[in-house]
């Protein structure tokens, strides 16, 4: 399969807006960091070791292909356009550290694209799961497989009284980080995050917003994750994520019951400006984009919206990046060229997305 | 301010870096920190944070430059990182550094992972199958105890050959058992 196929417009499997609790939860995340005995870690190896490295992580998994029953490709790095990479940092299947890194360094992907393994990132092997909704033990399950099928055939870097050694000691010991990202937008409105945040916190688990900073987030998603991977075993840490996620779910419902209670016409009012906006403007940033389409989501999501599919929604989040819209335009563009481009992708996306039921009409 | 990427759009958005220990910050408008620093970017933050942590927690951060290079430092053998380049960095060079830096270890572990120092949980093939013998062998002898207790002798004749074999198994290296 050509790379080419991961690099287009078409959907990753978790944008699919399916698994439980598809309309608050978007996406599960889960990620091991794993390292090879006998290597020094990325920040301090050579070339020559980056090399053998790749080389026997990627034989080891394309070689496994049938036990996972999943078919992998292996994509060099260094092979890539540099708009091609931030593709894939936009579509979440590689990290902008890898991206940028001079070592060789490669990713295995998931025809599906659910799991991608970043080779030679900060750790030699980073396993990742993404898979759509809340689906904690799913995404585990599928990680636990992989790791287990290159543990028999590479020799790990482990420490009995350490764990996993990883090269930051935030990931030292289990080396496993769970994440859930959430569309929390009641929860925005009525100012109730910070307050979340600092609770979460306190539990050994961290809230972030787009950018890392905890109160306003782009678009009012969020991502929730364990913070600690030391003396807690595996099956805790997700126990742990899915209990306080099922609670902020909770919270958010009952969040967007008392906004529908009690200012029900100025959420429907937003909510509408909002579609209206993706669907006319000729002028659009990220951050107004990301706002308009969380409106349109919570309108989907109350019942509110009818005639829009929340996939559409999902793809819009990850294609209106400033990679993949000049992927799709074929073209470079500046800043302001974006914003329009941007504005035109959004109405044609949406117009896709829009079902004709509401006329009543019946659909073959 | 304008954005120092694309100098068009107004800055909003402040990142801090740390590179060779100084920080830097950079404004960005929305879209070009979005494209710089994409939602997927984790634990951004925690180089700059866990550097301050470690550095706070041993007392190096006011310490003058030549100071610190007069003190005996430890040295990973593996990588040559010495103890104070892992502090810099928040980082280790290599596995060995674990190994090299054991007792500083666990005073740094506590503080980011709220108070453990030691694993538990999953273990690779070789180590996984000692920790499941020496389990086994526990929960064996816990039960031969029991048997000798109430007098079921040839109970307990069984259960010290299983306890033996067990041990044997352990002392060759865990390998014999299959993984199942
Ligand atoms: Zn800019
Ligand atoms: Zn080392």
């Amino acid at each position: 399969m050509s790379i080419e196929r991961f690099l287009d417009n078409s959907p990753s499997s978790w944008m699919a807006g399916i698994g439980e609790h598809s309309d608050i939860v978007m996406s599960t995340r889960i990620r091991l960091a794993r390292n090879l005995n006998g290597y020094r870690f990325p920040l301090a190896f050579t070339e020559d070791e980056a090399h053998k490295i790749d080389q026997s992580v990627s034989a080891t998994l394309l070689d496994a292909n049938e036990d996972l029953h999943k078919h992998f490709s292996s994509i060099q790095i260094k092979d890539l356009s540099e708009l091609s990479r931030q593709v894939l940092v936009e579509k979440h299947l590689i990290s902008p550290k890898l991206a940028n890194s001079p070592m060789t360094g490669s990713v295995l992907l998931s025809d599906d694209e659910s799991v991608s393994v970043m080779v030679n990132e900060e750790d030699h092997i980073r396993i990742q799961c993404l898979f759509p909704g809340l689906q904690i033990q799913e995404a585990y399950t599928q990680a636990d497989a992989i790791d287990g099928l290159l543990e028999k055939e590479l020799p790990y870097a482990f420490d009995e009284q350490f764990g996993y050694l990883t090269s930051c000691p935030t990931n030292t010991g289990t080396g496993l980080r769970a994440s859930v990202m959430m569309h929390l937008p009641a929860l925005t409105m009525t100012k109730q995050m910070n307050r979340i945040v600092t609770i979460i916190s306190r539990l050994g688990m961290v809230v972030r917003g787009i950018y890392g900073e905890g109160s306003e987030a782009l678009g009012n998603v969020y991502q929730v994750s364990n913070q600690t991977t030391l003396g807690k075993p595996e099956e805790d840490i997700l126990a742990d994520l899915q209990s306080i996620t099922e609670q902020i779910i909770q919270k958010e419902r009952e969040a967007r019951n008392a906004l529908l209670k009690h200012s029900s016409n100025t959420l429907e009012d937003r909510l509408y400006r909002s579609l209206g906006t993706l669907s006319y403007a000729r002028i659009m940033t990220t951050d107004e984009a990301a706002t308009c389409l969380s409106d349109v989501r919570l309108g989907i999501d109350i019942g509110l919206i009818k005639d829009v599919d929340v996939t559409i929604l999902n793809e819009c989040m990850v294609f209106m990046q400033p990679g993949f819209l000049q992927q799709y335009a074929g073209t470079t563009l500046n800043a302001s060229e974006r914003d329009m481009f941007r504005a035109k992708l959004l109405r044609e996306r949406l117009q896709m997305g829009v079902t004709p039921k509401t006329k009543g009409e019946e659909l073959t | 301010m304008i954005c120092e990427n694309c100098k068009q759009r107004p800055a909003k958005v402040t990142v801090t870096q740390v590179h060779n220990g100084e920080h830097f910050e950079r404004h960005y408008c929305e879209v070009c920190a979005n494209s710089l620093h994409p939602f997927y970017v984790e634990y951004k933050h925690d180089p700059l944070s866990l550097h301050q942590l470690l550095s706070n927690w041993f007392n190096h951060a006011d310490q003058p430059v030549h100071q610190k290079q007069n003190r005996p430092q430890l040295v990973c053998d593996e990588c040559g990182w010495s103890i104070q380049r892992f502090l810099d960095e928040g980082k280790f060079g290599c596995a060995s550094c674990y190994t090299s830096f054991r007792k500083q270890l666990p005073n740094v572990l506590k503080r980011l992972h709220n108070g453990n120092t030691s694993h538990v949980g999953k273990a690779p093939g070789a180590f996984g199958e000692k920790l499941k013998l020496k389990k086994q062998i526990e929960a064996v002898r816990l039960q031969l105890k029991e048997a000798i207790e109430v007098e079921r002798f040839e109970e307990a004749a069984k259960l010290r050959d299983e306890a033996r074999e067990l041990e044997s198994k352990l002392a060759a290296g865990g390998d014999e058992t299959h993984v199942d």
